[in-house]
């Protein structure tokens, strides 16, 4: 385990988009106490994935695979009294982790069906004779060139694709 | 008639044409006019945010960028697409140097976000557009006092700041809503919990845990079906005790049925024009309680 | 005019400056500058024998502008000036400057440098001490009177204190009985006494025998000259400091209190019921009733929201001394006081906005005092902690720490007593009940006062339970009525959902609803959480920016009845000292306005820190702003502010300003730009100071002009300074949020703004200006800041002025 000085790593994450209120915790637990998959699973916790961090465990918490447990829900962000915007903030740890290379294979599935469809759920050819069946109008195609130009310009086609295949 | 552009986002289109086709009739049958975009792409939900916000923020706002040309406020079906759509319409409008460096990007694609157009879910459209009262005389087929688990997703509610659709922690509008059909919303454990949709495919284990509390929770409240307007939530409740059926050995047979369907059953719209035939869970038990 | 004859007094500082500074040519200067007529040479002039040369050259040589030379200038500048005033000149005719550690020290490697800035220096003293003009003493009356508000153990303690000392005092109390919070609180920590214990007023513990007592017993209502007046709440404030005309308005008791003997006759016959807030709505009361325990006055009062009045009056008819009467109308009543004490406490912050919680929504969920109510033996319950929802004795009670406090969705402050209070209430209940299961949630344990940490580790012994957690949500479980609390313990990392059959929320302390009202009619303001701001937290604790008025208890921020105490008599002791003699003796260095020039434009009372400047009607249809000179505090925040120049100093006119900063640029004597540093008398002044003191080095070039504040500072100062001929000009305050006269470091920075984009218009570089905020022990930070301003102008080379 690789220990950074700690502020460095906090810095780093407070300056990202969805990072910004990290240090506000107090571990107070309100999270992991609302957190349905902590609830569920002994496997995460976020006022604990939050403490990591703050303590520079940049390891531990990019590389594994707690990050990408949280269901997105929101309770957390919701009634976290120190105001820490607590799913933005694993929005934020998640954006960096895929920058090293801990992207999940669900993860780069659904970028490669953003990519080349620009859809995650590409429509298949029964699903399209349903639709006629039904009198549901045909789906209009989604405009990929214009997606292209807008993923090449933020670099999401490399930061997706810069570690081929790596997955944890 | 009010118009709207009707955003349908990856997922519904693409796998649960039941929802598009009961959200379509009962919406243009209640007097409002849905306007396919065209080029509307993926919204970017969470799968996207979690592999760059700022790209997702870009996605969105291209999308609403389409709605403003054509002059139009946005429509959405599906919770996920309203929730990317609203929080990048609301951060876009609020604050200037993030939608200058949005901007910037989309300027590649010739698009600029200008923040002059709204996004909403169609309860919001039912609420504001329609009206109760309106909504209430057009029930032809009151659903009987159908017991139903109200479930709204996590992401029509939270994060509450930006979505500001209804109070966070006593939500109303989602039960009025299904009240006015003549069907009694329960109350039930842990009810704006979560349902663990988003975990399916990297930690199914999870996933199907969380959905399965969310069964249990509903089915010992003695509902006669879980009501739902997010195509994931739909897919891990219904789906989902298929699952639970080979996992846990349990059976609950509880329906899973979208709004929109109980909104079109109520309001005239026959069951047979509907695509019933797509929810695992059958329905028949639900269509026979309100006759 | 009387003519003016300047006498310069130069301290070598027992020779000491003098190795440095060349005193022969500084005195044979001194002596060609117009309007010199004494030039005197010492070791010091302070005290001693060199004061009393100042003395004498008033006294016979008549000098009447007096010019010294010295190290300390704060001390001296007393000194000079008590002595004078003693040889009949007036105190404001003397200038201080200090050669030692403004110029001999921080210059001493370049001694030559050094004589010539000291040169500039005393002319710059010598031409203002020339326009000096004399300032008189004002006294105002003071009414020896005080108004307490609110009648808590704060408004209590220190209206006993004042009636003590002989002030009339008048105690006004919202509701129609004394007490406050207390009377509610059943005891206290970290005494474990009954909350509305009170000292007995000394005269009348030796009348009965004891020395505290609860409020009634106690004799307090018989302390001669305390008036207590309940039922009633301030609606107007007018006048001034020492002569405030405050209006009261009592609401009708119906009751007479000097003819209720409590027999409590008129409860058995009054038909109506209600429920009693009093006792957390757990019992019920009648539409005339009495608190208990009781505090003062001991006398029933009707609930005018309740009571049917002549519809009914069966109390009127049973009462056997007449004295209910219904038709008593709400009165007003005028006080006249000297000073006004505000101890309106702070209350209990209504937690229902915490839905997670379901308070208001699940009633076995209560609050602190609503629980206190319960282990009250007077109490609804008689001591016995209860679910109200059933009436069952509670078995099971889990206590949640900060709740609606460190909460930045709420109150972001810690409410500071709350954990003690869980932990008072929690070994009360485990010591009458000790088979109960208590269970604290908390984040952190604070119990930082004497003695409060044994009550944690008494918490502890007794088998209290704490879980390091803060709860997410309080769910019901309406198949056993018991209510279950989500937390994490953190300790453990593992979810708990702990069955209560009571949960107790430890709500956040919020400043009265009135606060807001009161502040605006005192004219004193409120901190960001809504409590009354004091002076300064540190050095003047219970005093505001208003003379005459203070605060005290928890009306200032939340406190346990120690610190209350402490500060209710702090509060006392400053409204004695401020009225105890009767009147009000003030040097009138204030502003003053020229009410042709004032072109009505709002500016300065607002921007007046102390609320001295009114807008009057000037006759000819006209307002034009006036300066209270009781309320102004000479800072000269409004003279910066005016846009046109009305209004100014009477101890720092415009010309005396402009004369210095032609003085002290008049002689270089250095190779380098010269710079000028206006600082304030305070912190920058002081920075200054220090940085002499402590030997650190800088440039002779830089000059320093003292004003009391720098909200004083004009744009047509700074531009000034430029066009006699400095190069950089550097502005010296407190810390913005420090600043001795609140907002003039603050508006200081503003028209530094101003004036750099003046200088960039007329093509001048706008780093030439610059605004450093320095306090005392940063006199490196003075001596950095002089060397790269410096630096910095030369390196721009020479002003080029259009
Ligand atoms: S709820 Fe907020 S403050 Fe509390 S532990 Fe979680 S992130 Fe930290
Ligand atoms: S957003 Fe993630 S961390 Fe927060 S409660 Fe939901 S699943 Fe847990
Ligand atoms: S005193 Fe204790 S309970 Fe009260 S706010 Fe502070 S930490 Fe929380
Ligand atoms: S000098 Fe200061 S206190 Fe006096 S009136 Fe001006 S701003 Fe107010």
């Amino acid at each position: 385990m690789t220990e950074e000085k700690p502020l460095d790593f906090t810095r780093e994450i407070t300056s990202r988009l969805g990072g910004e209120t990290i240090t506000h915790c107090y571990q107070c637990g309100t999270c992991a106490s609302t957190c349905p998959v902590a609830r569920t699973t002994e496997r995460y916790n976020p006022r604990q994935l939050i403490r990591l961090a703050l303590l520079g465990q940049r390891d531990e918490v990019l590389k594994g695979d707690t990050i990408w447990l949280c269901a997105s829900c929101y309770n957390c962000q919701e009634r976290c009294p120190q105001k820490v915007e607590v799913a933005d903030v694993i929005y934020a740890l998640r954006n960096m982790a895929i920058r090293e290379g801990n992207v999940p294979a669900i993860y780069m599935e659904f970028a490669t069906g953003l990519m080349s469809e620009g859809r995650l759920a590409p429509i298949s050819k029964f699903l399209e004779k349903k639709r006629t069946e039904y009198g549901l109008p045909p789906l209009k195609p989604a405009n990929v060139e214009a997606l292209k130009i807008i993923l090449a310009a933020t670099g999401f086609d490399k930061i997706m694709f810069k570690k081929e295949g790596a997955s944890p | 008639m009010t118009s709207y552009a009707l955003f349908l986002g990856c997922t519904i289109p693409a796998r649960q044409p039941h929802y598009e086709l009961a959200a379509r009739k009962a919406l243009t049958k209640l007097g409002i006019e849905l306007v396919d975009l065209e080029g509307a792409t993926c919204c970017a939900p969470p799968p996207i945010q979690s592999i760059d916000l700022e790209t997702s923020l870009a996605i969105a706002a291209y999308n609403i960028c389409l709605a403003e040309e054509a002059d139009l406020n946005i429509l959405t079906l599906c919770t996920g697409c309203f929730e990317s759509l609203t929080i990048a319409n609301r951060l876009l409008k609020e604050n200037r140097e993030l939608r200058e460096k949005i901007n910037k990007i989309l300027s590649n694609a010739g698009k600029e976000f200008k923040g002059t157009k709204e996004v909403k879910h169609y309860l919001q459209v039912l609420m504001d557009d329609v009206g109760v009262n309106h909504l209430k005389q057009n029930v032809v087929k009151p659903l009987n006092n159908l017991n139903v688990a109200a479930f709204s997703g996590c992401h029509l509610l939270r994060p509450s700041e930006l979505l500001r659709f209804d109070d966070p922690e006593r939500p109303r509008i989602f039960d009025t809503l299904i009240e006015v059909l003549g069907a009694k919303s329960i109350p039930y454990k842990n009810k704006l919990r979560c349902c663990g949709g988003l975990l399916r495919g990297y930690a199914d284990d999870i996933a199907l845990a969380i959905a399965r509390d969310k069964i249990v929770n509903a089915y010992n409240a003695g509902a006669d079906c879980i009501s739902t307007l997010c195509p994931f939530c739909f897919l891990t409740l219904d789906l989902g005790q298929m699952l639970i059926k080979t996992t846990y050995k349990e059976e609950y047979n509880l329906p899973i049925i979208h709004y929109a369907e109980l909104l079109s059953l109520s309001i005239g719209v026959e069951p047979k024009e509907l695509a019933l035939d797509f929810h695992k869970i059958k329905v028949d038990k639900v269509l026979e309680k309100i006759g | 005019m009387e003519e003016v004859k300047v006498g310069v007094f130069l301290s070598d500082c027992g020779g000491q400056i003098a190795k440095i500074l060349d005193f022969e040519a500084l005195t044979n200067f001194v002596k060609t500058v117009p309007g010199v007529t004494l030039v005197a040479r010492g070791s010091e002039f302070w005290r001693g024998q060199g004061l009393q040369t100042i003395v004498d050259a008033v006294k016979t040589k008549k000098i009447n502008r007096v010019v010294v030379a010295e190290a300390v200038p704060k001390i001296s500048e007393v000194a000079v000036a008590k002595a004078v005033e003693a040889a009949g000149l007036n105190p404001h005719l003397v200038e201080v400057l200090d050669l030692k550690d403004h110029c001999a020290w921080p210059h001493r490697d370049t001694p030559k440098e050094a004589t010539e800035k000291a040169k500039a220096m005393l002319l710059a003293a010598i031409e203002k001490a020339k326009l000096l003009e004399p300032i008189e003493k004002a006294e105002f009356p003071a009414v020896k009177s005080v108004l307490v508000i609110g009648g808590g153990i704060a408004g209590m303690q220190a209206a006993e204190d004042l009636a003590d000392m002989g002030f009339q005092v008048y105690l006004v109390e919202k509701e129609p009985f004394l007490g406050g919070l207390a009377a509610k609180a059943v005891r206290f920590f970290p005494t474990d006494d009954c909350a509305i214990c009170i000292q007995s007023p000394k005269d009348l513990a030796a009348v009965t025998q004891t020395s505290r007592k609860c409020v009634y017993r106690s004799g307090f209502s018989e302390i001669p000259n305390l008036n207590i007046l309940t039922n009633a709440k301030i609606v107007k404030v007018e006048g001034s400091p020492g002569n405030f005309r405050v209006t009261v308005e009592r609401k009708p008791r119906y009751v007479d209190e000097k003819k209720c003997v409590a027999c409590d006759l008129c409860t058995i016959v009054c038909p109506v019921e209600v429920l009693d807030e009093y006792n957390a709505k757990l019992s019920k009361r009648k539409a005339i009733y009495i608190n208990k325990p009781l505090v003062y006055p001991p006398a029933y009062v009707i609930d005018a929201k309740a009571c049917k009045f002549h519809e009914c009056a069966k109390c009127v008819e049973v009462c056997p001394t007449k004295a209910i009467n219904l038709d008593q109308k709400t009165e007003q009543v005028t006080l006249n006081v000297g000073s006004i004490i505000v101890a309106t406490g702070f209350r209990e912050y209504d937690p229902s906005v915490i839905k997670e919680y379901h308070y208001g929504e699940y009633s076995d969920v209560v609050t602190h005092l609503e629980l206190a109510r319960m282990l009250d033996a007077f109490g609804p319950t008689g001591g016995v902690p209860i679910k109200p929802s059933d009436g069952q004795p509670a078995k099971r009670i889990v206590f949640v720490q900060c709740v609606g406090s460190r909460d930045r969705r709420w109150n972001p402050y810690c409410s500071s007593i709350c954990c003690m209070i869980s932990l008072k209430h929690a070994t009360m209940i485990k010591e009458a009940f000790p088979d109960a299961d208590v269970t604290i949630c908390y984040i952190d344990i604070r119990t930082t006062g004497r003695e409060h940490e044994y009550y944690y580790e008494r918490a502890r012994d007794m088998g209290v339970k704490f879980v390091k957690g803060r709860p997410s949500e309080i769910v019901h479980d309406p198949a056993t009525n018991t209510l279950i609390v989500e937390v994490e313990d953190e300790l453990l990392r593992r979810l708990l959902e702990l069955e209560a059959d009571l949960v107790v929320l430890a709500t956040a302390m919020v400043p009265s609803e009135d606060a807001k009202e009161l502040a605006q009619m005192l004219g004193i303001e409120l901190d960001q959480d809504g409590f009354f701001k004091e002076y300064n937290a540190k050095l003047r604790p219970t005093e505001t920016k208003r003379r005459g008025i203070f605060i005290c208890g928890g009306a200032v921020f939340p406190k346990d009845a120690p610190t209350t105490s402490l500060h209710a008599h702090s509060a006392a002791v400053k409204a004695a000292k401020f009225l105890m003699n009767g009147k009000i003796v003030k040097d009138l260095k204030v502003a003053v306005v020229n009410q042709d020039y004032c072109g009505n434009c709002q500016f300065c009372p607002v921007t007046c820190p102390y609320g001295a400047i009114t807008l009057e009607p000037k006759g000819d249809g006209h307002f034009a702003a006036k300066v209270s000179e009781i309320l102004c505090e000479g800072c000269g925040v409004c003279v910066g502010t005016c846009p046109v120049g009305a209004i100014e100093l009477r101890h720092l006119k415009p010309s005396q300003i402009s004369a210095q900063i032609k003085a002290l640029l008049s002689i270089n004597g250095t190779s380098k730009p010269l710079v000028l540093a206006f600082s304030c008398s305070e912190c920058g002044h002081a920075a200054v100071d220090s940085s002499g003191m402590a030997m650190m080095n800088y440039p002779a070039n830089v000059r320093v002009l003292r004003v009391p504040c720098t909200g004083v500072i004009q744009v047509q100062h700074i531009l000034e300074a430029f066009r006699a001929g400095a190069q950089g000009v550097m502005v010296v305050g407190c810390k913005p949020d420090g600043c001795h006269y609140e907002v003039g470091s603050q508006k200081a920075k503003q028209k530094v703004e101003m004036a750099k984009r003046l200088l960039q218009a007329y093509g001048i570089e706008p780093e030439r200006l610059e605004m450093f905020n320095l306090v005392f022990i940063e006199g490196d930070k003075f001596a950095e800041a002089a060397k790269t301003m410096t630096e910095k102008v030369e390196k721009l080379g020479p002003l080029q002025l259009a």
